[in-house]
């Protein structure tokens, strides 16, 4: 890296510095002072921001993972290749910091084991909790070729490098089944909260709605990631990749609205869309944020052949997917539970320093690994196998 | 078998607001302080006052409990007696319960460092040995009557056929799947800050419905998966193959 000149404080290493001295600061609340003094959760609102953010949108937002993953490698897009060990990295990152955010989450985080030895197979938790532990070594294993690629040992690296490519592909296939089933379920968490759950959002098809929200969500947030990548961490991709990304948002994204109006005509909330109250408004800015202003901006020629533009497109999607988690989490149960919570500060902190050092690695990934090319290919893969695979032949 | 599963009728009419329950209750599972207006950690039960009348608040210990279907690691369980314990040797502190339970019951040491799940447990220590719960031993009118869960219902039954000034309803009998805690009472419920009962089956039905597409998503999703794979190196193949093909069809002539 040529950073010989650069100075030794910067704004970015600045604003670093303050998120970790809160960050810390907010662990030592957690842990040495108590749960009151760290978190505004209450017998009322016994999850808060912890699960409505780190988890349910850290796991969300993962999703390009397993597409990206099945697209290459089960689908045979030649052409999203380049993406994808991007793509892995976010998930890793993304079910990384979730694992780490549950020692804050848990009561009792030093009996993180107890899943694995109690069993309880009518837990909707259970099944999560198992996907998340059994995709986040699938994940590791994707992954590895980046490491071990730049290990000294010329036979190890060889010898790995070859198992690897020859059983890389079962771990892809339990990797979708797997996030298929553990995405679907964050949302099944929530199909006993009958009663409780506002009827906006209570629909015993929460696994479908989740599942089928994560999936844009994922590919929105590899948009931000290359596009970040591509404009500060010296890579190059064709940038009609991200135009093509964009592009599978829309229907994306409209199955899902498509899917969330049956349902809700199907569930009887229909007469909930229009009421004076909060929850109303929370519906419809998770609504426009996550549908509507995303499908409009995406049809715009101008919009679609910009990068930053499209950046900034799926920066709106991925807050109109946080939205409607943290709708489901928190907004849709505070009318039963009387709850009226807002996350204190040290909740913040803690997620804000956990995603930054997600981030970190993912910037010092790119910097160090092979992740992303550094130069563009000479000839472009085309759309399905065929095409690349005679060009390497 | 069915004389053993035990429970509670509470009477709303007998009620007096003595606040006995509350303190034998505190007394039995060594709580500090003083009755409280809401359940919480230190209090498992809890008379209000609604529309003129006193209403115990306390764990219904359902049929089938939601609480215990969302446990991941089996912390509570409904036992055979009919309380639904919870088991703080194997909790490991995800709140889920907290979420599931339609009445919101269980409660969290939020102010500890080592904090567990707190709820009435329906004195399941007591029970075992063939003991009343602490609450119903201490009320003077009887307005709370411990007994077998049938032998109860049957009682329940026997008082609304006798006196048409009660509300022809025993909450608990249907609720939740069914529980093991029963009101019966003159005033209608809903007007008494009862929950209203969201379904006709238990909560946690809803959930299997949804885990029980398990089995099916893997295999027919796998399968799926596995078949496009095969189309895919088919493709890779072929195009392989015939890419071979022209360059020696080239070469031969040149």
């Amino acid at each position: 890296m040529p950073d010989d000149k650069k100075p030794l404080i910067t704004p970015w290493r600045v604003i670093l510095a303050i998120i970790f001295a809160a960050g810390l600061y907010a662990t030592y609340l957690r842990f040495a002072v108590g749960w009151s003094a760290a978190t505004n959760m209450s017998d009322a609102q016994p999850w808060g921001i912890w699960v409505g953010l780190a988890t349910l949108c850290g796991v969300g937002l993962s999703a390009g993972g397993f597409a990206t993953a099945a697209a290459v490698y089960l689908l045979g897009m030649e052409r999203y290749r380049p993406i994808c060990r991007t793509a892995i990295i976010i998930a890793f990152l993304g079910y990384g910091s979730v694992c780490v955010g549950y020692a804050y989450e848990l009561g009792l985080p030093w009996r993180f084991w107890h899943p694995v030895v109690y069993w309880n197979r009518h837990s909707v938790l259970f099944e999560v909790c198992w996907c998340i532990i059994m995709y986040t070594t699938v994940l590791a294993i994707e992954f590895s070729p980046a490491l071990v690629e730049k290990l000294p040992w010329k036979s190890l690296r060889e010898w790995y490098l070859h198992w690897h490519h020859r059983i890389v592909i079962a771990f892809v296939l339990a990797g979708v089944l797997l996030s298929s089933l553990h995405q679907s379920f964050l949302g099944g968490l929530f199909i006993i909260t009958k009663g409780k759950e506002y009827p906006l959002w209570y629909s015993t098809h929460l696994t479908t709605l989740f599942y089928l929200s994560a999936i844009p969500a994922g590919l929105a947030m590899i948009v931000i990631a290359l596009y970040l990548s591509v404009r500060s961490l010296n890579v190059k991709i064709d940038p009609e990749i991200l135009r093509e990304l964009s592009a599978v948002l829309v229907p994306l994204l409209a199955i899902f609205a498509i899917f969330r109006g049956v349902d809700l005509a199907h569930e009887g909330g229909l007469g909930y869309l229009f009421r004076w109250r909060s929850e109303t408004g929370y519906f419809w800015l998770e609504m426009a944020l996550f549908v509507f202003i995303p499908i409009v901006l995406l049809n715009l020629e101008r919009i679609r052949n910009s990068p930053v533009a499209l950046y900034w497109t799926s920066a709106i999607v991925v807050m109109g997917f946080i939205a409607n988690r943290i709708n489901v989490s928190i907004t849709g149960l505070e009318r039963a539970t009387h709850a009226g919570y807002t996350p204190k500060w040290s909740e913040l902190a803690i997620t804000v320093m956990l995603m930054t050092c997600a981030v970190l690695a993912f910037r010092y990934a790119v910097l160090y690994l092979d992740i992303l090319p550094r130069s563009l290919a000479e000839k472009r893969a085309k759309w399905l196998a065929n095409a690349g695979v005679v060009a390497n032949a | 078998m069915a004389e053993n599963k035990k429970a509670l009728l509470i009477d709303i009419t007998k009620c007096i607001g003595c606040h006995s329950c509350e303190v034998a209750c505190k007394a039995a599972h060594e709580l500090p302080g003083d009755p409280e207006p809401n359940l919480s950690e230190t209090a498992f039960t809890t008379v209000q006052e609604h529309a003129g009348k006193n209403i115990r608040r306390l764990c219904m210990h359902c049929e089938e409990p939601a609480c215990a279907s969302a446990c991941l690691v089996g912390a509570l369980k409904k036992t055979s007696y009919g309380p639904v314990a919870y088991d703080k040797t194997k909790c490991i502190g995800c709140r889920y319960c907290m979420i599931a339970c339609p009445n919101s019951v269980p409660k969290y040491e939020w102010s500890k460092l080592v904090p567990y799940v707190k709820k009435c447990d329906m004195c399941v220590n007591r029970v075992v040995q063939g003991q009343p719960t602490a609450c119903a031993e201490a009320c003077p009118t009887g307005a709370t009557m411990f007994g077998g869960r049938d032998q109860l219902l049957r009682e329940a039954r026997r008082r609304l056929d006798n006196d048409s000034s009660y509300v022809q309803h025993i909450y608990g009998e249907r609720e939740f799947g069914g529980t093991s805690v029963f009101f019966i009472s003159d005033v209608p419920f809903e007007n008494l800050g009862f929950t209203v009962a969201p379904a006709e089956e238990p909560l946690p039905q809803l959930t299997q419905a949804a885990l029980g597409e398990v089995p099916t998503v893997v295999l027919v999703g796998g399968s799926l998966l596995a078949g496009l794979y095969w189309i895919t190196q088919r493709r890779r193949e072929v195009a392989l193959a015939e890419a071979a093909e022209k360059a020696s069809r080239k070469e031969e002539r040149n």
